[in-house]
């Protein structure tokens, strides 16, 4: 309410001599705000003010259980930085990004190709790809583990008859974050693709007609018109891939539960166990702050990056 | 040669859209088998690992009807929060958004800039103050704390601005002119004018709160009132070993979000172009 008045007032006197447009302009201006307040409250309530607030928080000693608040100055800064299970979640983090960012853009970008020309297909192979992005997290995470599973799983069967070895990705701390970044795959790649052919459906065609004239090969085309031209488009894919995957908390809650022996636990779930399971809000939120710093830092070097690169 | 690349190309694509949907092929049979039926023929390739010897509707019929986890009541909580939360998002953040395409209004741009910049915001940064600000309105345990704070789509204010953007300004003045007001303008010219976007956001914002674990795991406690993700998630690890029960509450979680994908996928894929094309 009160930035509606606040902003409409000083509006009224500052409006230009001439009566009409002003009368006007300010019957349109009041509507506009009336408009917009909604959606700007709802804003400065539940995203800056919680955001001045986890700054805030993040220099306490926050504990839920007790009500204390102290503050602590960058106490939990300090020690973040050398707990060995918060550098150990990053780790997680960042591993599941570095395999994930090429194997899921290559295919996505793969799929594009594949179905990008019309024929009579398309629309179902279309679908079909994109149907693991539809299937709820929990559900995929469900049906995953007991594909995984050693006796029973499909996956081991398939290995089993291929006489390749099998095993129970998640039960073994080396393998089970294998586990989780196939299962990031396969629901992640069809989002990815939509994207890739809105990209590719962007190249104009002549260019390729021109490149044929001249004799070039389709791999020619390939690395010399059809990558180029999708850098933008790239730049998105392979920024978006990195923060959802330093982001990761869903699959790895009903997946892993952070297991084997802490083997999958991820900047997230860590932030949400130091927060909710041991109720320390004031680190927790410490350790959310240090996540968003790095995936800040990470878009802007990449926007960069890419940017430079189309040059 | 050519032949040939075309078959390699197929079978390629035959390959990848079979890993794709063998997961919620084995889910869906896997929920129609007896329990000592599911593993029976897991030991080898065979067509019956797909297709159930005796098929039984036993599994859903003891998770629907289950006391301890009432799965439909699940679903209706998760279809009513979601449904609340749907319908509340188009109005919001229609009527922003054609503020900000459509009328003039001093601070237009830094408030703009302002949703925008909110994008870069994660929601895991903001996780543990809303929370404290949920359980200071005396929100926790009720719908109000997952319906409220998800009402704002700075996705959906941006994605309609640009359609909006579109509409002549030639209809708007004719409007004015025959003096319709301005919210008249808005809900009999621009709203039916932006239908497709509509539905797209629809879409995205339904399967999104369908789909969403973390924020109700934290803020609803009371078992009856949990959101059906959350359910199918400690369904699973409490049962345990009754996987065939645990595919049946998977498949009917599954289906309904499945059935309405099917029918729009062309919204919600319009709306992820969208946010590639532009992001």
């Amino acid at each position: 309410m009160t930035s509606v008045t606040a902003a409409a007032k000083p509006a009224s006197k500052t409006a230009p001599s001439s009566k009409k447009p002003r009368r006007f302009l300010r019957g349109e201006e009041i509507t506009a705000w009336w408009f917009v307040l909604p959606s700007f409250a709802l804003l400065l309530i539940f995203v800056f003010y919680p955001m001045l607030q986890a700054f805030v928080i993040s220099f306490q000693n926050y504990n839920l259980v007790g009500s204390t608040r102290s503050f602590i100055g960058l106490d939990n800064y300090r020690s973040l930085v050398t707990d060995r299970d918060f550098l150990a979640s990053l780790r997680h983090s960042f591993h599941f990004a570095i395999i994930v960012i090429p194997i899921q853009t290559a295919i996505s970008l793969g799929l594009a190709l594949l179905i990008q020309k019309k024929f009579k297909l398309t629309g179902l192979f279309r679908t079909l790809y994109f149907i693991p992005v539809v299937i709820s997290t929990a559900v995929a995470a469900t049906v995953f583990k007991l594909i995984y599973n050693k006796e029973f799983g499909i996956l081991n069967n398939v290995l089993k008859t291929l006489h390749l070895p099998t095993t129970n990705f998640l039960s073994n701390p080396d393998t089970a974050m294998n586990g989780v970044i196939m299962l990031g795959i396969w629901k992640g790649v069809g989002f990815f693709m939509i994207i890739f052919l809105a990209g590719l459906n962007n190249i104009p065609q002549d260019l390729y007609e021109a490149a044929r004239v001249d004799g070039a090969t389709k791999i020619q085309q390939f690395f010399r018109i059809t990558l180029p031209l999708l850098n933008r488009t790239t730049a998105f894919v392979v920024i978006m891939t990195t923060i959802d995957a330093i982001k990761l908390s869903g699959l790895v809650f009903v997946l892993t539960s952070g297991g084997p022996n802490g083997a999958t636990e991820t900047a997230v779930y860590y932030i949400y166990k130091m927060a909710f399971q041991q109720m320390q809000m004031g680190y927790g939120t410490a350790a959310a702050f240090i996540l968003f710093a790095i995936v800040l830092a990470i878009s802007l070097v990449q926007m960069r990056l890419f940017r430079n690169a189309e040059h | 040669m050519n032949r040939f690349a075309s078959i390699a190309k197929y079978t390629v694509m035959t390959v990848l859209a079979v890993i794709s949907i063998i997961p919620i092929l084995w889910m869906i049979s896997g929920s129609l088998r007896p329990y000592e039926e599911l593993f029976k023929y897991s030991s080898s390739l065979n067509i019956h690992l797909f297709v159930p010897v005796q098929p039984t509707l036993a599994n859903f019929k003891e998770v629907i009807f289950s006391e301890g986890n009432p799965f439909l009541r699940y679903i209706a909580n998760t279809l009513f929060v979601a449904g609340i939360v749907t319908l509340l998002v188009l109005l919001v953040n229609s009527m922003s958004a054609f503020a900000f395409a459509k009328l003039r209004f001093r601070g237009k741009a830094v408030v703009f800039a302002l949703f925008m910049s909110a994008m870069i915001i994660p929601g895991e940064v903001t996780l543990v103050p809303n929370y404290l600000l949920m359980n200071y309105f005396g929100w926790l345990n009720s719908y109000k704390a997952l319906v409220i704070p998800s009402m704002l789509s700075v996705f959906g204010i941006f994605l309609l601005r640009q359609f909006f953007a579109e509409i002549p300004d030639e209809i708007l003045e004719a409007a004015k002119i025959d003096g319709a007001s301005m919210s008249r303008t808005f809900s009999s010219i621009v709203l039916p004018a932006a239908v497709p976007p509509m539905i797209t956001l629809a879409l995205m914002t339904f399967l999104g709160n369908w789909d969403s674990y973390l924020w109700p795991l934290i803020v609803i406690n009371d078992e009856k009132k949990q959101m059906i993700q959350v359910a199918i998630a400690t369904f699973s690890s409490v049962e345990g070993t009754d996987w065939s029960k645990i595919l049946a509450a998977s498949t009917i979680s599954t289906v309904p979000i499945l059935i309405l994908f099917l029918f729009l996928q062309r919204y919600y894929i319009q709306g992820i172009t969208m946010s590639g094309v532009k992001g």
